[in-house]
Order: structure tokens, then C-alpha cells, then sequence
């Protein structure tokens, strides 16, 4: 076959243990002895030899705290070869955690290293409005994580502007641990007679340091919605 | 995300990518232009002392295949393969360039860019546009160089001659000078084949042209019919014939690639620039690295008689295969797995010589500054494709936006419900074109987003535009919006509905995927439900195709009403690669 047309798109070789392959793949180059947490049915190619295993004992014992209280949405990933990675198209962006902590979506979290310390955090408020059974990870320690965001996300500091700020919470992806959270409704009793403006509820930071937002306000868990 | 570089920026490749097999595009284009794209690789003089190494429609590869021209595709005018671990350590530098071929200069030259791709991702860009030109008929896009290691220079430097004046600042030789039966025609640089019965460039190899030490063949080989690698699907000189067909006449026939006893088996798709031309005649293959003369008319090589000088890029099927591609990479690129004697490493298990903790940045910080928010003094700043941050201090008039839209925002805003007015509910009940708004109010920055859509903003000073409702973001309250009605038959609902913005002030449109704009000519047709928005000079009228019995039965087209538009010059309409 003539394969010119796609000659660009051959893996480059291995720089890092998670690299992108695209704006919207992640390669991860795993070894034996450095599992790392995925989520269930994000893979789409590897080569050499890993294996999964779903919902590990680890993880079940936190995702008993999920509210959703299926299965956990993560398999741990062990073995040696090239792991690809893919969550519906969704943009992915790699991070080097280097003693840093940062509290994610569970949506928006696509793999970690399993020595990393997480834990399943419940965000106050948030997940009686947003009735998605959100949930958040906070990740912490030496390692990579990679999140995934639709479309290209952006980061913006607090504690910049004299004033707190506010994101949708349908839009947001992660933020630095540390801020300070509280939800603000901003319900008036015109909402309640449809003249809404169509943001009920936001969440609302303060202190120092960085919030994620992707460019779209579909949060559904596509991984999970496959069933 | 791909860096973009200016004129005169250098980098470090290793800074770019960490990948050494490169994908690099070139798109150049002006109105009725045709462009040769050619790669010279050089010495460290700056001279093309090896003939070899210049890459151009007529030789699209180096020997050992280091660089290789792939012809247009995915939107490039031209693209080459680089594989700068192979490239042999007496090339220091491969300059890219474009030449016009036949009249025209530079300065008519549109929006192009050189792009380099490295592991499916595009990781640097030079744009450059005509106005930055002027008389000049060449230009030198762009450089790999080794200094200490690859770099890449974004270089756009005119050159005042053709690709022939261009070949010989390099020190290259045109052969043209040699007396020629067949002068080359006009502005068409002198190794260009005449179009006449010998489109044969000297030094192409025969196809498939066996060893000298191998058995004689009963059938001369024959080039490839279809050249799928070598052959030039860029922009070939004018006056070449067209690929694929041997001009009649030539003796030379076309036996089937099975049929030669020592061919490999496959077809050498890259082994020989199989350019679509009769074969070289044997012991006329001029010294590999001499362009040859044009015109110069090879007759049909008798049987079982070869060449006894083999070119040395020819491949040998008589011998050892050709030296495998040193990919000392763990994860080779191997686009031709199915080339004889290359061992397609894509099967094997990967020397894994432990994983890489490190690379890339370090820290939180690090990875995430790529995303930063970009702050400008300005009202409407893109943040990127899909997402546009307003600062409502600036202007200090509110904002419209669609409901639902907000992703962010900072500082003290107040979102409140838009209603349209009776009058608008009506016309919005009535139209299906009713906009579900809020107004942002206050000061402090929005961030705008829906949809992970791209965005684009549109300002208005004065004119007017009519957008499809649901393409419509957000817009100044200063614009006065109002909504138009397409009428025709045939359009489901009876008529089309659009809003109408005209004013001073923003409109942010979006599209799902890249639009096309295309100005208003005599016949511009625009499929209803894909159209985004056209300017409001431009006249729309329905133009269906009435075929009533094939649409009742399954297997008709499918595009049954579309959009014609008239208007004067200046107009344009734009069309997303999405029916809704």
C-alpha cells in the first residue's frame, strides 16, 4: 500500500514517560514495576505486552466513596511496550507533577502514575447541582498525570483580579490545590419564570493559584456512557 | 501546539521535537501560478557539490533516501520526508524553496506557510504572504542546518531568477548549455523536459534496472505505469506530458512488473525515480548527479542489453538489498513496509532501554504555560480557536451573549436575561431564528466559549452581515441585530431565517470545524443548512433541484435545496463543513 499520505504520522521516538501523539492522544511508555491508573476504555492501541486489570482493589476501596457507587472508572496498566491513550478526541495535555498538587475532574482525568498519592475528594455543593455524580481527584507528588479537555483548555490565574473567580462548573477541568471553593448561585426569581440567563451556578475561587477550563460545556463522561 | 516563526527565527530542532523523522509541508499558491518546490541539500560551502542531493520534482528522493518528496497532500502544495538521522554527514544544510514555473513573480503570491509535522502533531510554522516579495521569481523558504545539531531557520529571502538562477548560486549545474535539438521553451528552467517525445531526464534509472553483475534480462524494463513514489505530482514543468502515460511511439511497452525475471517481486515503488518516461538509454546515463540535457532524444535500449554504468541511486536487485534505513530509533518510522529488503521493524518488540522519567518540563507550571490566559488591552481577545475572552471595562457597553456560554469569568458581572421584545418574540416563535440571550453586564473579563466550536470574530465597522442564528456566539449591544426571512419553495418550514447584524461593534460567529470563505461569484451555490454567514450585499435566491420522482425513491442525492448568491465583487459567503 502507498503510505506516503501518512508517513507524518508515525510515533516520534520516546522522550518521556507520557508524551502526546496529536493534540488528542496519549502515548505513555510504560515498564514493568511503574503501573499506572487509566481510566476504563480509554486505551486504543499498544504494543509489547501490558495488561490491565479493572477496578483493582486499591481503587475500590476509594471509589467507595463515589457517589455514583458503580464500578470505579479506572484500571491499573502494567507491563512493558507503548500504551495509546484517547478519550473521544478530547485535546490532551501531559504534566510532570514535581511535588505539585492539583485537584481534577474525574471526567477530565485520563491516566496517572500509580505511585502518585490521590484520593477521591468531594467537591462541597457541587455535585447536588450539577447531577452528574461529579466527582474530583486530587493528584499529588512526583510523577505525570494527563487530563483531557475539549478543545484546546485555558489557564487562568487567581488572585489576579481584586475579585473571585467564577466558572461553570460543566467547563471546569482542574484546578491547583489550595484555592479556596464555594458555589454561587446566581438563581434570581426571574430564572423561575424561564428568564433565566442560562448560568444558575458557578463555582467560585479565591486564593492563589491556577484554574483549568476547557472550551466547552459538554461534560459528559463519554468513557462511562459506553458502558 | 505548532510554534509559529518569523522571518529570520532559527531554532534548535531537538527544541521543536524530539522526533528526527520530519514531515515538512509547504503550501504556496497565487492565482494562475505554478510552483516548483525543491529541497538542495548542501556542503558545508553552501555549494550543491553533490548533484544527488538536489530533491526536485524530476529527482524526488535522495540516495539513501534521506529526503524525500511526496507531492501535495493534506492541504500542502508540496511536502518532503526528512529523516535527518540518515542524512549523510557531508550535507550540512537543506534549503527548501519555491520557483515560479513560467511567468509571474512573487509578489502574487497568497498566504503560504512551511510547516514541519514531527509524530502526527505540527510542531513549527513560517507563514509568509506575497507583500513580503516583489519582482523576485524564487524564494528560499526555509533551512535545516547543522550547527553542532539540526536547527531550522525560517529564512523567506527572494531570489530574482528561476529555479535554473537559483541552482546555480548553489553551485548546481544546469545542463542547458550543452546545444539541445529541443530548446526548452521559454521561461521553463532549462532541465525541464521539452514536451516532446523524450520527457526521459537522463539520469532517471530504468526501472528495476538489474546489476550489472546480474543474468540478462529477455525484456528491457519498463517504467512504472504508475508511478506511486517518484513520480513529480507537484507541479510539473509546462510542457511535460502527463504522469502515467508514455507518449506514443516509444517502443518501449509496458510488460508487467512480474514479468522481469530479476525485478524483486514487488514493485519497487521507490527504488528508482520512476519518472513516467522511457528508459535511459544504456550507456548514455549520464554521470549520476549530471542534469542532463533536454531534448535529448534516449532511443529504446535493445533487449538483454544494459546499462553499463549504473547509476548509483538506482536500486540493485541483483545484489544485497539495499542497505536498511538506520532507523536507530526505537519506534522507526517505516512507511514502506512492504519495500523489499527492508526489514519492517513494525513487528518487532521495541529494544526498550528503559523508560524516560524525565523530558519534557518539569512541574505544574511548566506544562500548563502553554494554556496561559493571554491578556490584551483589547475588548474581543481569541484565547485560542474555541474560546474568546471579552473585557467588558473596555468599551464599557454589555455584552449579548448565548445563553450558556460563559465558562469563566473574573471580576464583578452581572448575567441577566435578554428578551427579544414582544415584537422579536413573535418573529423568533414565528422564524425558529429566536436567540436564547443573556446580557453581561458589569466589568471584568467573560470567557466565551460553547461547545468546544471554533470561534471567529467579526467586526463590523459600518457594513452589515447576516449569520444563521445558531452560529452565533456573542456580539456588542451596540450592533443592531434583526432577523431576515429567505423565502422559497421548497425549503422545509417554508422559508429561511436569518439574523442580520449591521453597526459598529463584534459579531463572534462559530463553526464546527475550519470554514471556507468563498467570495460571490456568478455561480456560488451553498448548501442551506451548512451555510454560516454571507455579507448582506450579497443577494440570496433558492435555487432547488426539482427531480420530484427520483426523490421519492431511495438513492437520490440528498441535496435538494441549496443557496444560490449574487452580488457585486467584494462579497463573499461562509461555509462550515457541518450540516446542522
Amino acid at each position: 500500500m502507498d503510505q506516503q499520505m501518512i508517513s507524518g504520522f508515525a510515533p516520534a521516538p520516546v522522550a518521556a514517560r507520557m508524551e502526546n501523539h496529536g493534540a488528542s492522544m496519549l502515548k505513555v511508555a510504560m515498564q514493568s514495576g511503574q503501573d499506572l491508573f487509566a481510566r476504563t476504555g480509554s486505551m486504543v492501541a499498544y504494543e509489547g505486552f501490558v495488561q490491565y486489570e479493572p477496578n483493582p482493589p486499591a481503587v475500590r476501596q476509594m471509589a467507595s466513596q463515589w457517589l455514583t457507587g458503580e464500578g470505579a472508572p479506572l484500571m491499573r496498566c502494567s507491563g512493558d511496550g507503548l500504551l495509546y491513550l484517547a478519550d473521544y478526541g478530547a485535546n490532551v495535555v501531559c504534566i510532570n507533577l514535581n511535588g505539585d498538587s492539583l485537584s481534577v475532574n474525574g471526567t477530565n482525568l485520563l491516566a496517572f502514575d500509580a505511585h502518585l498519592q490521590w484520593g477521591v475528594e468531594r467537591v462541597k455543593g457541587i455535585a447536588k447541582f450539577a447531577g452528574q455524580g461529579l466527582f474530583n481527584v486530587g493528584v499529588s507528588g512526583t510523577g505525570w498525570v494527563a487530563l483531557t479537555s475539549r478543545g484546546t483548555p485555558i489557564v487562568v490565574d487567581c488572585g489576579r483580579g481584586e475579585d473571585e473567580t467564577y466558572v461553570d462548573p460543566d467547563a471546569l477541568v482542574a484546578w491547583s490545590s489550595g484555592l479556596k471553593v464555594k458555589g454561587k448561585r446566581s438563581f434570581k426569581a426571574s430564572s423561575l419564570i424561564g428568564r433565566g440567563s442560562g448560568e444558575a451556578y458557578q463555582l467560585g475561587f479565591s486564593g492563589q493559584g491556577f484554574v483549568v477550563v476547557q472550551p466547552s460545556e459538554d461534560s459528559t463522561d463519554r468513557l462511562r456512557a459506553r458502558g | 501546539m505548532a510554534r509559529e516563526f518569523q522571518r529570520g527565527h532559527k531554532a534548535r530542532i531537538s527544541d521543536l521535537t524530539a522526533g528526527r523523522d520530519l514531515y515538512v509541508g509547504v503550501q504556496i499558491a497565487g492565482p494562475g501560478l505554478t510552483f516548483d518546490i525543491s529541497c538542495f541539500g548542501l556542503d558545508a560551502n553552501e555549494r550543491l557539490s553533490d548533484d544527488r542531493y538536489f530533491i526536485f520534482f524530476n529527482q524526488p528522493k535522495s540516495p539513501e533516501e534521506a529526503i524525500q518528496q511526496l507531492g501535495p497532500q493534506a492541504g500542502d502544495t508540496d511536502s518532503f520526508r526528512v529523516t535527518l538521522d540518515n542524512v549523510p554527514p557531508a550535507i550540512q544544510k537543506l534549503s527548501f524553496t519555491a520557483t515560479i514555473d513560467g511567468a509571474g513573480q512573487m509578489s502574487q503570491v497568497g498566504p503560504g506557510y512551511l510547516r514541519i509535522v514531527a509524530g502526527g502533531e505540527e510542531v513549527a510554522r513560517y507563514s509568509f504572504t506575497g507583500s513580503e516579495f516583489s519582482t523576485e521569481r524564487a524564494v528560499m523558504l526555509g533551512d535545516f542546518y547543522l550547527k553542532d545539531v539540526w536547527r531550522f531557520a525560517a529564512v523567506g529571502q527572494g531570489f530574482d531568477g528561476g529555479l535554473e538562477a537559483l541552482l546555480k548560486n548553489f553551485g548546481g549545474e544546469v545542463a542547458e548549455e550543452e546545444p539541445a535539438p529541443a530548446p526548452a521553451q521559454g521561461a521553463t528552467p532549462g532541465f525541464a523536459p521539452p514536451g516532446q517525445a523524450a520527457p526521459a531526464p537522463g539520469f532517471a534509472p530504468p526501472a528495476g534496472t538489474p546489476a550489472p553483475s546480474a543474468p540478462p534480462a529477455p525484456a528491457p524494463p519498463a517504467p512504472q505505469p504508475a508511478p506511486a513514489f517518484g513520480a513529480p505530482q507537484g507541479t510539473p514543468p509546462q510542457g511535460m506530458p502527463p504522469q502515467g502515460t508514455p507518449p506514443p511511439g516509444t517502443p518501449h511497452g509496458t510488460p508487467p512488473q512480474g514479468a522481469q525475471p530479476p525485478a524483486p517481486g514487488t514493485p519497487q515503488m521507490h527504488g528508482a525515480p520512476t519518472i513516467a518516461a522511457p528508459i535511459a538509454p544504456p550507456g548514455q546515463v549520464p554521470p549520476p548527479g549530471q542534469v542532463p540535457p533536454p531534448g535529448q532524444v534516449p532511443p529504446p535500449p535493445p533487449p538483454g542489453q544494459f546499462p553499463g554504468q549504473q547509476p548509483p541511486f538506482g536500486q540493485q536487485p541483483g545484489q544485497a538489498p539495499p542497505a536498511p534505513a538506520p532507523y536507530g530509533q526505537p519506534y522507526p518510522a517505516q512507511p514502506y513496509p512492504g519495500q523489499p529488503g527492508q526489514p519492517a521493524p513494525y513487528g518487532q518488540p521495541h529494544p526498550m532501554g528503559g523508560v524516560p522519567q524525565g523530558g519534557g518540563a518539569l512541574g505544574l507550571q511548566a506544562a500548563l504555560s502553554k494554556y496561559r490566559e493571554a491578556p490584551t488591552g483589547q475588548r474581543w481577545t481569541p484565547q485560542n480557536s474555541r474560546l474568546m475572552r471579552v473585557d467588558l471595562g473596555v468599551g464599557g457597553q454589555p455584552v449579548l451573549a448565548r445563553q450558556g456560554t460563559m465558562v469563566l469569568y473574573q471580576g464583578k458581572v452581572d448575567f441577566s436575561y435578554k428578551g427579544a421584545g414582544f415584537r422579536g418574540r413573535i418573529v423568533g416563535n414565528a422564524t425558529g431564528q429566536e436567540m436564547q440571550l443573556m446580557r453581561c453586564t458589569g466589568q471584568g473579563q467573560v470567557f466565551l466559549a460553547e461547545n468546544a466550536a471554533e470561534l471567529h470574530p467579526i467586526e463590523l465597522q459600518g457594513d452589515a452581515i447576516c449569520v444563521s442564528a445558531e452560529n452565533v456566539l456573542a456580539f456588542d449591544e451596540s450592533l443592531h441585530h434583526e432577523v431576515r426571512r429567505i423565502e422559497g419553495h421548497g425549503i422545509p418550514g417554508g422559508a429561511l431565517f436569518t439574523m442580520q447584524f449591521q453597526g459598529t461593534g463584534t459579531v463572534v460567529v462559530k463553526t464546527e470545524g475550519t470554514p471556507v470563505v468563498l467570495p460571490v461569484t456568478p455561480t456560488t451555490f451553498a448548501d442551506s443548512n451548512a451555510i454560516v454567514a454571507w455579507s448582506a450585499g450579497a443577494q440570496v435566491i433558492i435555487s432547488s433541484q426539482v427531480r420530484l420522482r427520483r426523490s421519492a425513491y431511495p438513492g437520490h442525492s440528498g441535496e435538494t435545496v441549496n443557496l444560490q448568491f449574487r452580488g457585486a465583487p467584494g462579497n463573499f459567503i461562509v461555509v462550515q463543513p457541518y450540516e446542522v
